[in-house]
Protein backbone atom coordinates (compact mmCIF):
# COMPACT_ATOMS: atom_id res chain seq x y z
CA UNK A 1 0.00 0.00 0.00
CA UNK A 2 1.66 3.27 -1.03
CA UNK A 3 2.18 5.74 1.71
CA UNK A 4 -0.14 8.05 0.60
CA UNK A 5 -3.14 6.36 1.77
CA UNK A 6 -1.81 5.62 5.60
CA UNK A 7 -1.14 9.34 6.33
CA UNK A 8 -4.71 10.72 7.88
CA UNK A 9 -4.79 14.54 7.29
CA UNK A 10 -7.46 16.81 8.38
CA UNK A 11 -10.04 16.31 5.56
CA UNK A 12 -10.04 12.84 4.62
CA UNK A 13 -12.22 14.24 0.97
CA UNK A 14 -8.96 15.49 0.15
CA UNK A 15 -7.34 12.40 0.88
CA UNK A 16 -9.63 10.85 -1.13
CA UNK A 17 -8.74 13.26 -4.06
CA UNK A 18 -5.13 13.02 -3.74
CA UNK A 19 -5.59 9.01 -3.96
CA UNK A 20 -8.25 9.44 -6.78
CA UNK A 21 -5.50 11.91 -8.73
CA UNK A 22 -2.50 8.84 -8.18
CA UNK A 23 -5.20 6.58 -10.01
CA UNK A 24 -6.33 8.64 -12.87
CA UNK A 25 -2.33 10.06 -13.84
CA UNK A 26 -1.96 6.18 -13.95
CA UNK A 27 -4.47 5.35 -16.58
CA UNK A 28 -4.48 4.98 -20.09
CA UNK A 29 -6.09 7.76 -22.42
CA UNK A 30 -7.53 10.98 -22.26
CA UNK A 31 -8.10 12.53 -18.57
CA UNK A 32 -11.86 12.85 -19.68
CA UNK A 33 -12.27 9.25 -20.78
CA UNK A 34 -12.01 8.56 -16.70
CA UNK A 35 -14.52 10.67 -15.48
CA UNK A 36 -17.04 8.12 -15.01
CA UNK A 37 -14.42 5.40 -13.36
CA UNK A 38 -12.96 8.18 -11.14
CA UNK A 39 -17.08 9.10 -10.46
CA UNK A 40 -17.55 5.83 -9.55
CA UNK A 41 -14.65 4.78 -7.12
CA UNK A 42 -14.89 8.06 -5.70
CA UNK A 43 -18.69 7.46 -4.61
CA UNK A 44 -17.15 3.67 -2.96
CA UNK A 45 -14.82 5.62 -1.28
CA UNK A 46 -17.20 7.70 0.17
CA UNK A 47 -19.19 4.71 1.43
CA UNK A 48 -16.26 3.30 2.94
CA UNK A 49 -15.01 5.62 4.54
CA UNK A 50 -18.97 6.40 5.92
CA UNK A 51 -18.62 3.16 7.12
CA UNK A 52 -15.20 3.25 8.96
CA UNK A 53 -17.19 6.60 10.14
CA UNK A 54 -20.15 4.50 12.01
CA UNK A 55 -17.82 1.99 12.86
CA UNK A 56 -16.42 4.75 14.81
CA UNK A 57 -13.42 6.07 13.28
CA UNK A 58 -12.48 10.05 13.35
CA UNK A 59 -13.16 11.61 9.69
CA UNK A 60 -9.34 11.64 8.64
CA UNK A 61 -8.94 7.98 10.08
CA UNK A 62 -11.59 6.59 8.62
CA UNK A 63 -11.17 8.14 5.01
CA UNK A 64 -7.40 6.66 5.30
CA UNK A 65 -8.95 2.98 6.05
CA UNK A 66 -11.30 3.59 3.39
CA UNK A 67 -7.95 3.60 0.76
CA UNK A 68 -6.79 1.25 2.47
CA UNK A 69 -9.37 -1.28 1.40
CA UNK A 70 -9.24 -0.13 -1.92
CA UNK A 71 -5.99 -0.69 -2.72
CA UNK A 72 -2.51 0.34 -4.05
CA UNK A 73 -3.60 3.17 -6.39
CA UNK A 74 -0.59 1.37 -8.88
CA UNK A 75 -2.68 -2.40 -8.70
CA UNK A 76 -6.22 -0.46 -9.05
CA UNK A 77 -4.90 1.41 -11.91
CA UNK A 78 -3.35 -1.59 -13.38
CA UNK A 79 -6.52 -3.57 -13.16
CA UNK A 80 -8.50 -1.07 -15.34
CA UNK A 81 -6.13 -0.74 -18.21
CA UNK A 82 -7.07 -4.00 -19.44
CA UNK A 83 -10.72 -2.61 -19.42
CA UNK A 84 -10.12 0.58 -21.02
CA UNK A 85 -7.95 -0.76 -23.72
CA UNK A 86 -11.42 -3.21 -24.55
CA UNK A 87 -13.38 0.14 -24.41
CA UNK A 88 -11.47 1.92 -26.73
CA UNK A 89 -10.12 -0.99 -29.18
CA UNK A 90 -14.33 -1.05 -29.39
CA UNK A 91 -14.99 2.35 -30.31
CA UNK A 92 -12.29 2.75 -32.51
CA UNK A 93 -13.74 -0.40 -34.60
CA UNK A 94 -17.53 0.70 -34.27
CA UNK A 95 -16.49 4.26 -35.89
CA UNK A 96 -14.47 2.18 -38.38
CA UNK A 97 -17.24 -0.15 -39.31
CA UNK A 98 -19.78 3.00 -39.22
CA UNK A 99 -17.82 5.17 -41.43
CA UNK A 100 -17.34 2.57 -44.18
CA UNK A 101 -20.35 2.36 -45.71
CA UNK A 102 -20.54 6.45 -45.81
CA UNK A 103 -17.64 6.73 -47.51
CA UNK A 104 -17.65 4.54 -50.04
CA UNK A 105 -20.95 6.13 -50.95
CA UNK A 106 -19.49 9.10 -51.40
CA UNK A 107 -16.64 8.07 -53.38
CA UNK A 108 -19.48 6.00 -55.55
CA UNK A 109 -21.65 9.34 -55.83
CA UNK A 110 -18.03 10.93 -57.43
CA UNK A 111 -17.72 8.10 -59.25
CA UNK A 112 -20.94 8.39 -60.50
CA UNK A 113 -20.73 12.03 -61.16
CA UNK A 114 -17.87 11.67 -62.76
CA UNK A 115 -16.86 10.80 -66.38
CA UNK A 116 -15.00 7.95 -66.04
CA UNK A 117 -17.52 5.31 -67.54
CA UNK A 118 -18.86 4.16 -64.49
CA UNK A 119 -22.25 3.08 -65.71
CA UNK A 120 -19.96 0.34 -68.12
CA UNK A 121 -18.69 -1.75 -65.11
CA UNK A 122 -16.69 -2.58 -62.10
CA UNK A 123 -13.98 0.35 -61.82
CA UNK A 124 -11.30 -1.79 -63.65
CA UNK A 125 -13.21 -1.55 -66.61
CA UNK A 126 -13.70 2.21 -66.51
CA UNK A 127 -13.03 3.34 -69.97
CA UNK A 128 -11.31 6.49 -69.18
CA UNK A 129 -9.55 5.64 -65.97
CA UNK A 130 -5.93 6.22 -65.93
CA UNK A 131 -3.96 2.96 -66.76
CA UNK A 132 -2.15 3.36 -63.12
CA UNK A 133 -5.78 3.74 -61.43
CA UNK A 134 -7.28 1.25 -63.43
CA UNK A 135 -4.53 -1.46 -61.94
CA UNK A 136 -4.22 -0.11 -58.83
CA UNK A 137 -7.96 0.01 -57.83
CA UNK A 138 -7.55 -4.01 -57.39
CA UNK A 139 -5.86 -3.19 -54.61
CA UNK A 140 -8.75 -1.94 -52.60
CA UNK A 141 -9.49 -5.81 -51.71
CA UNK A 142 -6.76 -5.66 -49.20
CA UNK A 143 -7.54 -2.54 -47.20
CA UNK A 144 -11.11 -3.33 -47.06
CA UNK A 145 -10.82 -6.92 -46.40
CA UNK A 146 -8.87 -6.12 -43.43
CA UNK A 147 -10.26 -3.46 -41.70
CA UNK A 148 -13.69 -5.43 -41.87
CA UNK A 149 -11.97 -8.77 -40.51
CA UNK A 150 -10.37 -6.92 -37.85
CA UNK A 151 -13.24 -4.29 -36.66
CA UNK A 152 -15.51 -7.48 -36.77
CA UNK A 153 -12.84 -9.20 -34.17
CA UNK A 154 -12.56 -6.81 -32.29
CA UNK A 155 -16.37 -5.92 -31.64
CA UNK A 156 -17.13 -9.79 -31.38
CA UNK A 157 -14.11 -9.99 -28.46
CA UNK A 158 -15.14 -7.39 -26.57
CA UNK A 159 -19.18 -7.60 -26.45
CA UNK A 160 -21.45 -10.86 -25.58
CA UNK A 161 -18.85 -13.20 -27.50
CA UNK A 162 -15.89 -12.44 -25.22
CA UNK A 163 -16.99 -15.29 -23.17
CA UNK A 164 -16.91 -17.40 -26.28
CA UNK A 165 -14.00 -15.98 -27.58
CA UNK A 166 -11.49 -15.64 -24.73
CA UNK A 167 -8.94 -13.22 -26.29
CA UNK A 168 -5.61 -11.91 -24.34
CA UNK A 169 -5.87 -8.33 -23.51
CA UNK A 170 -3.32 -7.27 -25.61
CA UNK A 171 -5.30 -8.99 -28.63
CA UNK A 172 -7.67 -6.69 -28.87
CA UNK A 173 -5.96 -3.24 -29.10
CA UNK A 174 -3.67 -5.02 -31.66
CA UNK A 175 -6.90 -5.94 -33.66
CA UNK A 176 -8.09 -2.76 -33.32
CA UNK A 177 -4.75 -1.10 -34.46
CA UNK A 178 -4.70 -3.81 -37.45
CA UNK A 179 -8.43 -2.41 -38.79
CA UNK A 180 -7.23 1.63 -38.22
CA UNK A 181 -3.86 1.05 -40.46
CA UNK A 182 -5.68 -0.98 -43.38
CA UNK A 183 -8.01 1.71 -43.11
CA UNK A 184 -5.83 4.64 -43.38
CA UNK A 185 -3.68 2.94 -46.24
CA UNK A 186 -7.33 2.39 -47.96
CA UNK A 187 -7.63 5.75 -47.87
CA UNK A 188 -4.32 6.66 -48.48
CA UNK A 189 -4.73 4.58 -51.81
CA UNK A 190 -7.85 6.32 -53.08
CA UNK A 191 -6.10 9.84 -52.44
CA UNK A 192 -3.57 8.20 -54.23
CA UNK A 193 -5.73 7.33 -57.29
CA UNK A 194 -7.27 10.65 -56.94
CA UNK A 195 -4.12 12.61 -57.44
CA UNK A 196 -3.13 10.01 -60.85
CA UNK A 197 -6.24 10.56 -62.22
CA UNK A 198 -6.10 14.36 -61.94
CA UNK A 199 -2.96 14.43 -63.48
CA UNK A 200 -3.64 12.49 -66.20
CA UNK A 201 -7.22 13.24 -67.30
CA UNK A 202 -8.55 15.53 -64.25
CA UNK A 203 -11.32 17.62 -66.33
CA UNK A 204 -13.40 13.96 -66.39
CA UNK A 205 -13.63 14.66 -62.37
CA UNK A 206 -16.86 15.97 -61.05
CA UNK A 207 -15.26 18.84 -58.84
CA UNK A 208 -17.21 19.05 -56.22
CA UNK A 209 -18.55 14.96 -55.03
CA UNK A 210 -14.69 14.13 -55.79
CA UNK A 211 -13.86 16.77 -53.37
CA UNK A 212 -16.63 15.51 -50.50
CA UNK A 213 -15.22 12.35 -51.07
CA UNK A 214 -11.74 13.33 -50.88
CA UNK A 215 -12.10 15.44 -47.88
CA UNK A 216 -13.86 12.62 -45.92
CA UNK A 217 -11.01 10.27 -46.50
CA UNK A 218 -8.55 12.35 -45.42
CA UNK A 219 -10.37 12.93 -42.48
CA UNK A 220 -10.80 9.14 -41.79
CA UNK A 221 -7.15 8.70 -43.09
CA UNK A 222 -6.18 11.42 -40.46
CA UNK A 223 -8.33 9.65 -37.48
CA UNK A 224 -7.90 6.59 -37.69
CA UNK A 225 -3.89 6.69 -37.77
CA UNK A 226 -4.21 8.90 -34.54
CA UNK A 227 -6.29 5.85 -33.17
CA UNK A 228 -4.35 3.44 -34.29
CA UNK A 229 -1.30 4.52 -32.19
CA UNK A 230 -3.66 5.45 -29.12
CA UNK A 231 -4.59 1.30 -29.48
CA UNK A 232 -0.74 0.41 -29.66
CA UNK A 233 0.43 3.23 -26.97
CA UNK A 234 -2.46 1.27 -24.70
CA UNK A 235 -1.14 -2.10 -25.72
CA UNK A 236 2.85 -1.21 -24.87
CA UNK A 237 0.77 -0.66 -20.91
CA UNK A 238 -0.94 -3.85 -20.76
CA UNK A 239 1.80 -6.53 -18.62
CA UNK B 1 -7.80 -15.31 0.14
CA UNK B 2 -5.83 -13.62 -2.43
CA UNK B 3 -6.88 -12.83 -6.05
CA UNK B 4 -4.64 -15.43 -7.59
CA UNK B 5 -6.62 -18.00 -6.20
CA UNK B 6 -10.06 -16.88 -6.84
CA UNK B 7 -8.74 -15.93 -10.59
CA UNK B 8 -11.12 -17.74 -13.02
CA UNK B 9 -13.91 -17.33 -10.01
CA UNK B 10 -14.36 -13.87 -9.97
CA UNK B 11 -17.19 -13.57 -12.65
CA UNK B 12 -18.88 -16.26 -11.24
CA UNK B 13 -18.70 -15.11 -7.55
CA UNK B 14 -19.68 -11.54 -9.07
CA UNK B 15 -22.82 -12.47 -10.37
CA UNK B 16 -23.44 -14.69 -6.77
CA UNK B 17 -23.84 -11.51 -5.00
CA UNK B 18 -25.66 -9.92 -7.70
CA UNK B 19 -28.14 -12.74 -7.81
CA UNK B 20 -30.50 -11.30 -4.69
CA UNK B 21 -31.12 -7.83 -6.41
CA UNK B 22 -29.31 -4.76 -7.73
CA UNK B 23 -26.45 -3.56 -5.74
CA UNK B 24 -23.43 -0.77 -5.94
CA UNK B 25 -19.19 -1.35 -6.07
CA UNK B 26 -18.97 -0.88 -2.17
CA UNK B 27 -22.12 -2.97 -0.94
CA UNK B 28 -20.97 -5.89 -3.46
CA UNK B 29 -17.87 -6.04 -1.76
CA UNK B 30 -19.62 -5.78 1.91
CA UNK B 31 -21.79 -8.69 0.13
CA UNK B 32 -18.46 -10.84 -0.87
CA UNK B 33 -17.04 -10.38 2.37
CA UNK B 34 -19.80 -11.18 4.69
CA UNK B 35 -21.04 -14.35 2.57
CA UNK B 36 -17.01 -15.65 2.50
CA UNK B 37 -16.98 -15.14 6.34
CA UNK B 38 -13.96 -12.43 5.84
CA UNK B 39 -12.03 -15.24 3.43
CA UNK B 40 -12.21 -13.54 0.38
CA UNK B 41 -10.79 -9.90 1.27
CA UNK B 42 -9.87 -8.33 -2.65
CA UNK B 43 -8.99 -4.93 -3.20
CA UNK B 44 -12.22 -3.29 -3.55
CA UNK B 45 -10.98 -1.30 -5.59
CA UNK B 46 -9.85 -4.22 -8.18
CA UNK B 47 -13.73 -5.12 -8.20
CA UNK B 48 -14.79 -2.52 -10.02
CA UNK B 49 -12.76 -3.13 -13.36
CA UNK B 50 -14.18 -6.74 -13.22
CA UNK B 51 -17.97 -5.10 -13.13
CA UNK B 52 -17.15 -3.41 -15.78
CA UNK B 53 -16.39 -6.44 -17.81
CA UNK B 54 -19.37 -8.36 -16.98
CA UNK B 55 -21.28 -5.04 -18.27
CA UNK B 56 -19.64 -5.41 -21.23
CA UNK B 57 -19.57 -8.92 -21.66
CA UNK B 58 -24.16 -8.37 -21.29
CA UNK B 59 -24.11 -10.44 -17.86
CA UNK B 60 -24.59 -7.68 -15.89
CA UNK B 61 -26.57 -3.61 -16.25
CA UNK B 62 -25.03 -0.74 -15.07
CA UNK B 63 -27.16 2.61 -14.31
CA UNK B 64 -26.45 5.69 -11.86
CA UNK B 65 -28.86 6.32 -9.74
CA UNK B 66 -29.08 8.94 -6.50
CA UNK B 67 -29.68 8.25 -2.90
CA UNK B 68 -29.01 9.92 -0.15
CA UNK B 69 -27.28 12.66 -2.01
CA UNK B 70 -24.63 10.44 -3.67
CA UNK B 71 -24.80 9.11 -6.98
CA UNK B 72 -23.65 5.61 -7.35
CA UNK B 73 -23.20 3.15 -9.98
CA UNK B 74 -25.60 0.27 -9.54
CA UNK B 75 -25.49 -2.96 -11.25
CA UNK B 76 -27.66 -5.83 -11.49
CA UNK B 77 -27.92 -9.37 -13.42
CA UNK B 78 -29.29 -9.75 -16.54
CA UNK B 79 -31.33 -12.59 -18.21
CA UNK B 80 -28.15 -13.56 -19.70
CA UNK B 81 -25.84 -12.99 -16.12
CA UNK B 82 -28.42 -15.50 -14.53
CA UNK B 83 -27.92 -18.35 -17.17
CA UNK B 84 -24.32 -17.55 -16.70
CA UNK B 85 -24.38 -18.18 -13.30
CA UNK B 86 -26.41 -21.12 -13.26
CA UNK B 87 -23.47 -22.38 -15.86
CA UNK B 88 -20.77 -21.31 -12.99
CA UNK B 89 -22.55 -23.27 -10.71
CA UNK B 90 -22.83 -25.98 -12.90
CA UNK B 91 -19.16 -26.28 -13.21
CA UNK B 92 -18.06 -25.32 -10.03
CA UNK B 93 -20.10 -28.37 -8.68
CA UNK B 94 -18.23 -30.50 -11.50
CA UNK B 95 -14.83 -29.59 -10.84
CA UNK B 96 -15.01 -29.27 -6.83
CA UNK B 97 -16.32 -32.63 -6.48
CA UNK B 98 -13.51 -33.90 -8.72
CA UNK B 99 -10.74 -31.79 -7.15
CA UNK B 100 -12.57 -33.41 -3.82
CA UNK B 101 -11.80 -36.53 -4.45
CA UNK B 102 -8.87 -36.14 -5.91
CA UNK B 103 -7.09 -35.20 -2.66
CA UNK B 104 -9.00 -37.13 -0.44
CA UNK B 105 -6.44 -39.72 1.50
CA UNK B 106 -6.07 -42.78 -0.05
CA UNK B 107 -6.84 -45.26 2.71
CA UNK B 108 -3.72 -47.59 3.57
CA UNK B 109 -3.04 -50.73 1.43
CA UNK B 110 -4.02 -53.54 3.16
CA UNK B 111 -1.26 -55.84 4.84
CA UNK B 112 -0.75 -58.70 2.51
CA UNK B 113 -0.70 -61.86 4.69
CA UNK B 114 3.17 -62.94 4.86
Amino acid sequence: MSGLSRRPVPDGGATVEVYLAAIGGRLPGPGWAHASILAELRSGLLDATDAHRAAGLPSAEAAAAAIDEFGDPVQVADAFRGEIAARQARAVAISLLAAGPLIGLLWFTAARTSHVGVRLGPPWQWQHLSVAARAAVHLFVVPIGVTAWAALFAIASTGRLSRWLPVGPRGVPTAAAVAALASASGDALGLALIAIQLATAGGQLAPLPVAAAATASLTRLVLARRAAHRCLAVRASLA
Amino acid sequence: MRAETLKGHLDGILLAVLEPGPSHGYAIMEALRARSGGQVDLPTGTVYPALHRLERAGLVRASWSESGGRRRRVYELTPAGRRALEGERSTWRDFSAAVTALLQPLPPPAASPS
